[in-house]
């Protein structure tokens, strides 16, 4: 059964034909091409589905494609549209924040939250704030270290 | 996952008799449990009314008299209120202490304890709290104490058209508590035990979480501590009462020998928090 | 030598497709006319097949296909061939395949496999790999002795032991009457799963004319090949696997698992593209897991601290196919020393049949299991003997010119700097004040190493191809699983070529288009493509000099390649670019010469020889030893039992740092993986169930869980690895398990002789000692 839907996606405005029973993230997928977001274990534990939604972010597994209908969603392949890296992104390429890449994009979309909410993270609140992203090549380290360097990135570019 | 029809309903009322005409519907709050249900096939409901726009159930008021926590409020925005984590951080560090941040934004205090999951990490400050359960159904409102809200393993006082509004308790329901997690990993985890420990006056009020059937009161340890200076002897004897009156199991998580010990060992912990910080 | 690329911190070549999520992994490809397919898997852990009815799901709307084992019953495997993809007459483990499905949908799919109804007749079954070794326990395999295995294994027929490795070096029963002190001390190691965050998945697709192209989430996409050639009987050039991405493996998309369920099905629907997708409760169930381990050691040492002789019993619980398996036990075999000169070595390794979850390779291949017990050993011996545990290491630890439990004499081995720097690092023989009264710390080391365990013939192949503008494509199969490899090739062919590594682009993963690679495993990538990469590299290097020579009239020996340009050394103003030789060398009246360069490079190990098959020996049965040191400083808390790691410091002999921001963070993922296994992974099993599939119950390591970690490398080079490298991806996960068991012996004074080292278990033994009450 589909329903229509209006919402944002990735900065658009979007009229979808929604099949009900099908989550956020298999929507994302299957009717949107956007594949960023994997899923890694369809039960909200591993955050490799992780989207920002109405500011917050969320595991797009444990969302109805349904319940979108006036809401905001972005997910990874919004943090680049006009071509150009965000700070996070550039921060994970260059800290070596990455080996496989399959919980790349969630880890950057839950660290892009973090980021709004408390542009000055200490080392703490930063493993707090990615404790529902799994990673199981990088021990972390790098991740932390990145989330660290975007943040004075993007405090230098506010200033 | 089956299809299904979706409501998303903007009252109470409306949300009610959507609920009477469709019996195998599924109330949707913040989805954390009942996605992954249908997912695994365990809920195949023919319905799903998403009741977390209905302006009713928005909102947290801190009243002079009531606190009330609406019914689609979620983990996160409990523990980013600005009022309710310096006055009841016992709570908040209860609800931070639930899955992880994405589930957080998400799952909701109402859905956790209307869940009542032997182990729901916010059932015991809200036990500790005396708090009450908001209902609206086909034949109005209800308040049930939590302390008998829950019946059995994921078994409520909930009947079947009812929804559950909001929590209240009493902004002085409590001087001071305790809030205490074991579990496996250190963050995003089930509770091998979990507990609240809070002291009013001379009273105390200790609740646990994943020892029983339902998250519960420890009645007799909080007779037994009325009134007493909580000297080593008098901690260490009510976690003793404490292990006896509690009845876990054992599971992939933990033994029901372990659990026992863990049950003497964070209530006498958490005893001495309160002790020394008066 | 110095280097211009190698040894620098070059940014990952897949890092920008990585965070903006464009990069393409199998379960992205989306096709048209896909089919996609789910299994019916078996209930019991040991059953026969009495019949399958397949009427109501054939009838469901959407269904294309319906397979079942009886259709395919060739046997195949890696080493051992004991295997069918779909289950042939009986079924050996819980949630073994035994039809599959293709429809339109997935939902369709599923749908149609609860529809499917088996009739089955329950048989005893092995659910403990001690018991299974004894006389009449019920048999997994009662054919097995009509498998076709390897000659370097030793399946034992009428039993459930699918290979019995020996060691037997000197004299261990008069070594043990001689010693001062015998110890012996049994370990228990239980599974446990690899969980990349990328759950299996596989895409098939055939034509009317007998080709067949594989998508798959795999490490080996030659190793596909040759096992889907051979169990489906069609010609290796009609069979293309590709692996586009994979989003991390472990060992555990190492070899094949899924790709064959899904052959049959393409081949019964050319056209239609077929795909799998596990989940994640199948990634703990279905695809391979990290075996079981029963270990027994005995040790004999003198007074004065060197140990004579070490006898080691390994039970192994294969599970229910050791296809793959029978090798982690002839590996955990040759290196049942340790990292140890001892001079009287006696070893049986069993690897058992069992009717649990299929054992295959992860990460550390056996070594992550042994070590948990060699290490602890080591240090129950130095408390006999009233030395340290850096004193009992520094005496027997390997040494240059050290002989190894084989019987070789090694010629490089940096254990002795690792242990040196790790001891000094983490001040292990330094009381620290724990930070309450409640907590009790300590601190602990444990050294590791291993060899790439691999057949003697594993080779890698490279080709690099000049473009007229001077950039390249660098060609490999070595897979890009996390650990950097693309980067890695990249960088090598760019030092050798001297062009910057963004003028190289990688292509990988396709038997159609990129030159043969046995496996990406067995830390063997870097040392063995990299190898590869860097003869190729070279060849386009000789090619390109050799030109050069005529161009410049410089003789060849005088030319080198400086930043794009061929360059003669004593007349710098003599070059020419590479780009102007690409495609050949053009003359002056307008005629050329040689066309298009491309480079090729090859390589196998050199000598490594089968050791004896009665007692093990051999002179050069491997390729390296990778040697290294982990220390761990903790904390217990002594009301829970729970232990926080504070810091981890790690230090291995890598031979040459290649990129050490890519290295460190190969180590400190490797860290956490072990510190997951020695805190809380279990794959829990009971009469062959898994009882906690999921990351529910199944918890591994968050950012919460890291503590602080330091990261020292030492490099004394492996002459046949390119610019001196030998592997280090599997090796640092081995250390850090047992030292935090020696951290919390040292913290407590209990000892945990089973992993994982949970806070109840640690509760449990400071009970029983009066620690806790």
């Amino acid at each position: 059964m589909k329903q229509l839907i209006n919402f944002k996606l990735n900065g658009e405005e979007v009229e979808h034909y929604a099949p009900l029973n099908r989550t956020l993230l298999k929507m994302l997928r299957e009717d949107f091409d956007l594949t960023g977001a994997k899923e890694g274990c369809g039960a909200g534990e591993c955050g490799a589905c992780t989207v920002i939604m109405d500011g917050v972010a969320v595991n797009s597994c444990l969302v109805l494609a349904a319940e979108l209908d006036g809401r905001e969603v972005t997910t990874i392949e919004g943090l680049s549209m006009d071509g150009k890296l965000d700070p996070l992104q550039v921060a994970f390429v260059n800290e070596a924040a990455l080996q496989c890449g399959y919980c790349t994009p969630g880890m950057i979309m839950t660290a892009k939250v973090l980021l709004k909410n408390n542009p000055q993270p200490s080392e703490d609140e930063i493993k707090e704030g990615i404790s529902g992203n799994l990673c199981r090549c990088t021990g972390y380290k790098k991740i932390i270290e990145a989330i660290q360097s975007a943040a004075d990135k993007y405090q230098a570019e506010n200033e | 996952m089956e299809n299904f029809v979706y409501y998303k309903p903007q009252t109470l009322k409306e949300c009610v008799s959507l609920l009477e005409e469709h019996p195998d519907a599924a109330l949707l709050n913040g989805g954390t449990d009942l996605i992954i249900q249908m997912r695994e096939g365990l809920r195949i409901p023919t319905d799903i009314i998403d009741i977390k726009n209905i302006p009713d159930l928005q909102g947290i008021k801190v009243g002079p008299d009531e606190i009330f926590i609406g019914g689609a409020v979620t983990m996160s925005q409990v523990y980013d209120h600005p009022e309710l984590s310096k006055l009841f951080p016992y709570l908040c560090d209860a609800a931070r202490s639930v899955g992880s941040i994405q589930i957080r934004n998400r799952a909701t205090i109402a859905g956790n304890l209307v869940n009542a999951s032997p182990l729901a990490d916010t059932a015991t400050p809200l036990l500790c709290l005396e708090a009450v359960i908001h209902t609206y159904g086909p034949n109005g409102t209800r308040e049930i104490p939590l302390n008998e809200f829950f019946v059995f393993v994921r078994k409520t006082l909930l009947e079947p058209n009812e929804v559950v509004t909001g929590i209240s308790f009493k902004p002085d329901a409590l001087d001071k508590a305790v809030f205490t997690k074991l579990s496996r990993r250190n963050e995003v985890d089930l509770s091998t035990v979990c507990c609240s420990v809070g002291r009013k006056g001379g009273e105390y009020r200790i609740a646990f979480g994943s020892v029983a059937p339902t998250p519960l009161r420890l009645l007799d340890v909080e007779a037994y501590l009325k009134d007493k200076e909580l000297t080593d002897d008098v901690r260490r004897e009510a976690a003793e009462i404490a292990r006896g009156t509690v009845s876990p199991i054992s599971d992939v998580r933990a033994s029901k020998e372990y659990r026992l010990d863990m049950v003497a060992n964070i209530l006498e912990d958490a005893l001495a928090i309160l002790q020394k910080e008066g | 030598m110095s280097t211009e690329f190698v040894g620098k911190s070059v940014k990952r070549v897949d890092g920008v497709k990585k965070v903006t999520g464009s990069l393409k992994y199998v379960d992205d490809l989306k096709m048209s006319k896909m089919y996609y397919t789910a299994i019916k898997r078996s209930p019991y852990p040991h059953a026969k097949i009495l019949s399958i009815n397949l009427e109501k799901a054939k009838e469901l709307k959407g269904v294309k296909d319906i397979i079942t084992g009886d259709l395919f019953t060739k046997r195949g495997g890696l080493y051992l061939q004991d295997k069918n993809f779909l289950a042939v007459g009986k079924v050996r483990y819980r949630g073994e395949a035994v039809v599959a499905v293709a429809a339109i949908t997935e939902e369709i799919a599923h749908k149609a496999v609860s529809l499917i109804e088996v009739e089955y007749e329950e048989m005893p079954a092995v659910t403990n790999a001690v018991e299974g070794m004894k006389p009449g326990a019920p048999l997994v395999h009662p054919d097995l002795g009509e498998y076709k295995v390897a000659p370097v294994f030793f399946p034992v027929p009428g039993t459930n032991i699918s290979n019995h490795y020996r060691l037997r070096k000197g004299n261990v029963d008069e070594a043990f009457e001689k010693a001062d002190h015998v110890v012996e001390n049994k370990f228990y190691i239980p599974h446990i799963q690899h969980t990349p965050i990328e759950n299996h998945v596989a895409i098939a697709q055939a034509e009317i004319d007998g080709t067949i192209q594989i998508w798959a989430s795999c490490q080996s996409p030659f190793a596909v090949r040759q096992a889907i050639s051979h169990d489906f009987d069609i010609p290796m050039n009609k069979v293309r696997v590709m692996s586009p991405a994979v989003g991390g493996g472990f060992g555990s998309k190492g070899g094949t698992t899924l790709e064959g369920i899904l052959v049959p099905l393409a081949q019964r629907n050319p056209g239609h593209p077929i795909k799998l997708t596990y989940s994640r409760e199948d990634e703990f169930q279905n695809a391979y897991v990290r075996q079981g381990l029963h270990a027994t050691i005995k040790t004999g040492i003198m007074n004065d601290g060197n140990i004579i002789a070490v006898q080691n019993e390994f039970i192994w619980d294969g599970g229910a196919y050791n296809e793959y398996g029978v090798n982690i036990a002839k590996a955990a075999g040759y290196a049942s020393s340790g990292p140890y000169d001892i001079e009287n070595v006696w070893t049986d390794s069993y690897c058992v049949y069992t009717n649990h979850p299929v054992g295959g390779p992860y990460r550390g291949f056996g070594m992550g299991e042994m070590h948990f017990g060699i290490e602890q050993n080591m240090d129950i011996l130095a408390e006999k003997v009233g030395i340290s545990p850096v004193e009992i290491r520094r005496i027997n630890g390997m040494r240059p010119g050290g002989v190894t439990g084989t019987g070789e004499v090694v010629e490089v081995a940096g254990l002795q700097e690792c242990l040196e720097i790790v001891a000094e690092r983490l001040k292990v023989e330094e009381k620290e004040a724990p930070s309450a009264p409640h907590k009790l710390r300590g601190k602990g080391i444990a050294s590791g190493w291993k060899a790439p365990s691999m057949p003697n013939t594993a080779a890698s192949s490279a080709i690099i191809k000049l473009n007229e503008d001077g950039t390249a494509h660098l060609m490999v199969s070595a897979q890009d699983i996390g650990q950097g490899s693309d980067t890695i090739m990249t960088q090598i062919a760019a030092e050798v070529l001297s062009i910057s590594p963004d003028k190289i682009t990688i292509r990988t993963g396709d038997t159609d288009h990129t030159p043969y690679e046995w496996q990406t495993v067995a830390s063997r990538i870097t040392y063995s493509a990299g190898r590869a990469t860097y003869e190729a590299a070279m060849d386009a290097k000789n090619q390109l000099i050799e030109l050069a020579q005529i161009k410049l009239g410089v003789y060849g020996r005088d030319l080198e390649l400086k930043d794009g340009f061929i360059v003669a050394k004593y007349h710098p103003e003599k070059r020419v670019s590479i780009a102007s030789l690409a495609i050949g060398l053009v003359f002056d009246d307008g005629s050329a010469v040689h066309g298009p360069i491309i480079g090729r490079g090859a390589f196998i190990p050199p000598n490594i020889r089968d050791a004896d098959k009665e007692t093990g020996l051999g002179d050069h049965p491997v390729a390296f030893w990778t040697y290294g040191v982990q220390g761990v400083d903790l904390e217990v808390d002594t009301r829970t039992g729970k232990v926080d790691i504070l810091r981890v410091i790690s230090c291995f002999d890598v031979g040459k740092v290649m990129n050490p921001q890519l290295l460190e963070g190969q180590v400190e993922g490797a860290i956490m993986q072990s510190l997951g296994t020695a805190l809380f992974e279990e794959l829990m099993l009971k009469d062959g169930k898994v009882l906690n599939p999921s990351f529910v119950d199944y918890k591994i390591p968050t950012s919460e869980d890291m503590p602080e970690m330091e990261i020292y490398f030492v490099e004394n080079p492996e002459e046949t690895g390119p610019f001196g490298a030998r592997g280090v991806a599997e090796p640092a996960m081995v250390p850090a398990a047992p030292a935090t068991a020696n951290a919390i012996f040292d913290a407590t004074g209990i000892r945990m002789y089973t992993m994982p080292m949970t806070a109840e278990r640690i509760y449990e033994a400071l009970k029983q000692k009066g620690v806790s009450k």
